[in-house]
């Protein structure tokens, strides 16, 4: 492991200037924009490997599990130039969920075990939480794990589990009770090698026909109960504690800065800044932009001052999910016959995925909870309506 | 309901929101508002006088003019603490724009008259500036002698029919001047038409007015920088006043829903109007959002960032209110519909200050032309 400062002490300033020169100098430019929002572990293992190299893989760990140490301020700067820069998304469910939930929760022996694997890249994880009928309601999963003698033996199947089939190891919610009132009770987290008999792994082809989700089943499979985090049908809460101030992510402007990006080169080229129409479009959508911006910042400021969010960040989620897809529409309209091509459209400053992008901003407004579950949230948490 | 998040290390901003609120418990906004429509005024003095004792009406005016000298995030939270309790006097008009043009006009016994008048309430300066289109339009200027005469016609002036003084922008040989001009004066004509917000707009026209020499408060391009400079300072206020009106209404309508019974059932355990309370909520946290990003992005200086976002605060929060008001007015039923239901005065207000200063489309071109320009 690479030296590792104190970059709390550091300006947000300094910090996000010492981290995009070296990002800078150290990404392979091939791998910059990529194309494909999910790339497997091989595809993107050199940039994992130099991050793990110099320290800087996971950002929010503590430095003494080798992570940075990032408070949650100086993550934001590490996450807005990580998007700016055109980083890959690397499998990272080690790194952000994982490794989180075993630092807060986990043994001294799971954590020697398993942290260093994970930043190694010996470990990939994946998630395996949302099953066939449990999606937006996920506290009715069914997968069981049953007691027997040192083990677990582990029975069901989970879906749109993310890069599962380049997953070696997968952080599953199981049923280990079905008694008590409250479904959210009897729920627990398990640790699951996924070379072991028993698991089969079946990509799902996606919108975009790249294979980003997978099913997992599970039949029989024998998992020791040393693998499982925190008290056995205590799960639910240790899966919710763990979404702390990363929820402000779900409702970065990443994306949608980079699709208007696109729009403006298309724009430029196809001469739509000529049609008045047009204008007015793309001037309503510039500033929902800009004003997101406002708004994430308002949230930032929260974290920046050590304060926690509330359940009222999710409203940046819904915004940024759905402005996302209105930019990547106009990009259609703006194609006008063109529309009909799989293919990226050529311009002169270089190509625009209007097509991948279109299909891709479906997704965020289903995951990390759908935006209409979002908006129950609000509706409960913030405004306080009845049930 | 957040509202405006704000830097307020002293308590200072609470204190005078706070005023805001006690002042509107003695001095209801709804009744004001329908006391004055019914009497076809455009200002009610007693409010405003009651308003210049408050210490409102000359917060940003600098302390060499008698002012309180504060900066933008004090005239923003007493701005959208009046949106809220629904205080309809034309603060923006008569105590931003004119402060805002006497700020900028060059020192001299006319503007320390102007302003101390327009602090202690005794003063009405109204702005006369806009032509038919809302742009800048100067009548026209003739010196001769000791005196100005005045010839020509200015649109959307507030409270024409209460003003002691006009501020009016005209042009002398090809030089812009910016010179006060007595509401009593011979050949001055107030044209007045009621306005949605229950007040009056009217249309001044000056035909051979003469005032003396004097009354020129300045000249050259310094009338444009102040010119501009209210309007953007002005467009910021309107939109503080226009977040509070979008936070009262989603507050009024959530709490409404809350109460009515139908089905056996509050309303507002429906999911679809829950859904809706949510976007309303939403579009008014973005409002709050984008004022709070022009106050600070302003008090970091002037220039394209700071006039950007005012131009986007001001679409943001237009959109938001009105937009907000109108939904509000439909989960109030029925009711939502009657003169009786408060809701629907601050739906008017909302269309008319939105309609001020230029509505959100033409301010987002505007946003989109000065940027990609800068780019």
């Amino acid at each position: 492991m690479a030296e590792q400062q104190d970059w709390n002490a550091l300006s947000d300033a300094d910090f996000r200037a010492i981290f995009r020169s070296w990002v800078e100098e150290n990404l392979p430019p091939e791998l910059r924009f990529m194309r494909k929002q999910r790339p497997v572990f091989e595809e993107v293992a050199e940039w994992y490997h130099r991050l793990a190299e110099k320290g800087w893989l996971s950002p929010v760990w503590p430095q003494e599990y080798g992570g940075m140490g990032l408070d949650a301020g100086k993550h934001i700067v590490y996450v807005e130039e990580w998007a700016r820069l055109g980083c890959p998304r690397i499998p990272d469910h080690g790194i952000g969920l994982t490794g989180p939930l075993l630092i807060r929760y986990g043994t001294d022996a799971q954590n020697d075990f398993f942290l260093p694997k994970i930043l190694s890249g010996e470990h990939v994880w994946c998630q395996g939480y949302s099953e066939p009928n449990a999606g937006s309601d996920l506290a009715s999963l069914k997968t069981a794990a049953v007691r027997d003698g040192d083990d677990f033996i582990v029975n069901g199947q989970k879906i749109w589990t993310t890069l599962a089939h380049c997953a070696n190891w997968i952080l599953l919610l199981a049923r280990t009770s079905s008694d008590g009132p409250k479904r959210q009770n009897g729920i627990t987290v398990l640790l699951v090698d996924m070379t072991d008999p028993g698991v089969t792994v079946r990509p799902i082809p996606n919108l975009r026909q790249e294979t980003d989700f997978c099913e997992v089943f599970f039949d029989n499979v024998r998992v020791p109960a040393a693998n499982v985090v925190g008290e056995v049908d205590q799960g639910w809460a240790l899966a919710k504690a763990v979404l702390g101030h990363e929820r402000i992510f779900l409702g970065a402007p990443s994306r949608p800065e980079y699709a208007i990006k696109r729009l403006e080169r298309l724009a430029k080229d196809r001469g739509a800044f000529d049609d008045p129409g047009f204008v007015a479009r793309y001037a309503k959508l510039r500033l929902d932009l800009y004003d997101l911006g406002s708004a994430f910042e308002r949230f930032a400021r929260v974290l920046r001052a050590g304060g926690d969010l509330g359940p009222d960040v999710s409203v940046l989620k819904i915004f940024c999910s759905e402005l996302y897809q209105r930019i990547t529409e106009e990009m259609l309209t703006v194609a006008g016959e063109e529309a009909r091509f799989w293919d990226d459209l050529q311009t002169a400053e270089g190509e625009v995925d209007a097509m991948n992008l279109y299909l891709d901003s479906r997704a965020p407004a289903i995951f990390g909870g759908s935006n209409e579950i979002q908006r129950g949230v609000l509706a409960k948490g913030v405004l306080g309506l009845p049930s | 309901m957040t509202g405006l998040i704000l830097d307020d290390e002293d308590g200072g901003l609470a204190l005078l929101h706070d005023s805001v609120a006690g002042f509107a418990a003695r001095h209801p906004g709804p009744a004001a508002f329908r006391k004055r429509r019914a009497a076809g005024a455009d200002l009610d003095r007693d409010t405003w006088a009651k308003m210049a004792e408050a210490g409102w009406l000359g917060l940003m005016l600098p302390e060499e003019l008698g002012g309180a000298g504060l900066g933008l995030p004090e005239q923003a939270v007493l701005s959208e603490a009046l949106g809220r309790a629904l205080v309809t006097e034309p603060l923006a008009q008569l105590s931003v724009f004119a402060g805002m043009l006497l700020a900028g006009a060059n020192a001299g016994t006319e503007r320390a008259r102007l302003a101390e008048g327009l602090i202690a309430g005794s003063v009405i300066a109204a702005p006369a500036w806009q032509g038919r289109k809302g742009a800048p339009a100067p009548v026209e200027a003739r010196v001769s002698g000791d005196g100005i005469t005045l010839s020509g016609r200015v649109e959307f002036v507030s409270a024409a029919q209460s003003a002691t003084d006009f501020l009016v922008l005209a042009r002398s040989g090809g030089e812009d001047i910016l010179l006060s001009v007595p509401a009593d004066a011979a050949g001055v004509t107030v044209d007045a038409h009621p306005t949605l917000d229950g007040t009056m707009l009217a249309a001044v026209s000056f035909d051979g007015t003469r005032v003396a020499a004097d009354r020129q408060l300045a000249g050259g391009n310094s009338v444009g920088t102040a010119l501009d400079r209210a309007i953007a300072v002005t467009r910021l206020m309107l939109a503080a006043e226009m977040a509070g009106i979008a936070t009262r209404a989603i507050e009024e309508t959530a709490a409404y829903t809350i109460e009515r019974v139908q089905f056996g059932k509050r309303i507002a355990s429906f999911q679809v109007v829950q859904h809706r309370l949510v976007d309303m909520w939403a579009d008014a946290e973005f409002a709050n959002a984008a004022v709070v990003h022009a106050v600070e992005t302003c008090a970091e200086g002037q220039g394209l960032p700071a006039d950007l976002a005012v131009l986007a605060a001001k679409a943001r929060a237009g959109d938001a209110a009105v937009s907000i008001t109108r939904r509000a007015i439909h989960l109030h039923g029925a009711m939502g519909f009657t003169d009786d239901c408060d809701i629907g005065l601050f739906m008017k207000r909302a269309v008319a200050l939105n309609a001020t200063l230029g509505q959100p489309e033409e301010l987002r071109l505007q946003f989109v032309a000065r940027e990609r320009v800068a780019a």
